[in-house]
């Protein structure tokens, strides 16, 4: 049975794990959606009660019940790279391509249905301190008297965006950034903020989790480092990830947040403060890994590549839509 | 009117030198140009910085 992958051909992270597949000779197909219907082809036939279908890609056909998972990694929008494109086309491929691929028995990492939910941050919080991980104090708002009480009970805020998009047009991007406590707030009635508590931090940790298995690294704060830089991806190269393990108090809450947000996979980001306290920030569902593995040595992708290999459960029979039990 | 985050955004960067690799459609690698698999050249990837946590950030917000 095949590994299907949904990823653009530029992500060379999703390379990393295909060299796993590939060397314990895994099927894989690799697919960009954007590529429909140029290079990407599918067809699917519901008949007599019964769903055959079949996706074509680089030379390679692929029974959609013959899949045994799909990695949904950096995938492009569908059809995006048509001779003719439209969003009409797109939401059409769209429904054809995961409307089917979420009518077959393989696993997902993650199902988008999961994946769509997991990427809003205040949901994120939520379920972080559901879960019993430490989140710092955070208001999201768009009154800016709200934005200004909240800075008097915390003098030491950071504000992120929302989302964790980044503005295109032109395109920059929004670091989490320290504010000042005399900062005028007035600019919140036109957008939803975040502002949230500035953890001193010690170190950054990134922690990699791929089903059940918990791989975290730790980035040290230097001693000298300016306390404007507080969002570590655009920080000056400092200290090297390292692995670390993780807190007794920490795992149990990190793999619940996992099962209620029914994901195979999480990049977990969290502050370390100067009494050894985890502080959650974000869950990225996608998270990239490449770059823990790289300075760590971590076998993120190895890793990965055993739980997408694993075989697909044995399904009992439907009859008339309704799942038979075992017997 | 800009909302309040807009005040701390800072221009993107983009990769200044071109990434030394290209998607081989068979092996459904990238592969740099003496045929070698561009992600089992680790020193490479941290060069270029592909594999970073900012990188896609341009299509994708799972950083």
């Amino acid at each position: 049975m095949t590994v299907l992958i949904l990823t653009c051909e530029e992500d060379v992270t999703a390379d990393m794990v295909v060299v796993h597949l590939n060397a314990t000779g895994v099927p894989v197909v690799r697919v960009d959606p954007a590529d429909l219907t140029g290079g990407v082809a599918l067809s699917g036939e519901y008949v007599h009660g019964r769903f055959r279908g079949h996706l074509s890609a680089g030379g390679r056909l692929v029974s959609i019940g013959g899949l045994r998972s799909v990695w949904v990694r950096r995938p492009g929008v569908p059809a995006a790279r048509a001779a003719q494109p439209s969003d009409w086309l797109t939401e059409e491929a769209a429904q054809a391509l995961y409307g089917m691929l979420r009518g077959s028995d393989a696993r997902w990492m993650n199902h988008p249905d999961a994946a769509r939910r997991a990427r809003h941050k205040p949901w994120q919080l939520r379920i972080a301190q559901r879960c019993g991980l430490p989140v710092p104090a955070t208001l999201i708002t768009t009154f800016p008297r709200a934005a200004r009480e909240f800075a008097e009970r915390y003098p030491e805020l950071v504000v992120k965006p929302v989302s964790g998009a980044h503005p295109q047009d032109p395109p920059r991007a929004v670091p989490t950034s320290r504010v000042a406590p005399d900062t005028d707030f007035s600019a919140v009635a036109f957008g939803p903020t975040l502002l949230q508590r500035r953890i001193t931090k010690r170190a950054d940790i990134r922690l990699t989790v791929v089903g059940q298995r918990m791989l975290a690294a730790r980035k040290a704060t230097a001693a000298d480092a300016d306390p404007d830089d507080v969002d570590v991806r655009f920080a000056t190269p400092g200290s090297p990830w390292l692995p670390v393990d993780v807190p007794s108090c920490i795992a149990p809450g990190v793999l619940a947040y996992l099962r209620e947000a029914e994901l195979a996979y999480g990049a977990f980001d969290f502050v370390e403060d100067s009494d050894g306290t985890w502080w959650f920030l974000e869950c990225n569902q996608s998270g990239q890994f490449g770059f823990v593995e790289v300075e760590t040595g971590q076998p993120i992708a190895r890793t990965i590549a055993e739980w997408l290999a694993r075989p697909v459960p044995v399904q009992p029979p439907h009859v008339n839509g309704a799942r038979l039990k075992a017997r | 009117m800009q909302p309040f985050a807009l005040n701390y955004a800072r221009p993107a960067v983009e990769l200044e030198a071109a990434i030394p690799y290209v998607y081989d459609a068979g092996l459904q690698l990238n592969v740099l140009h003496d045929g070698r698999v561009a992600a089992c050249d680790f020193a490479l990837l941290r060069e270029f910085g592909t594999t970073t946590s900012t990188a896609g950030s341009k299509t994708h917000f799972d950083d």
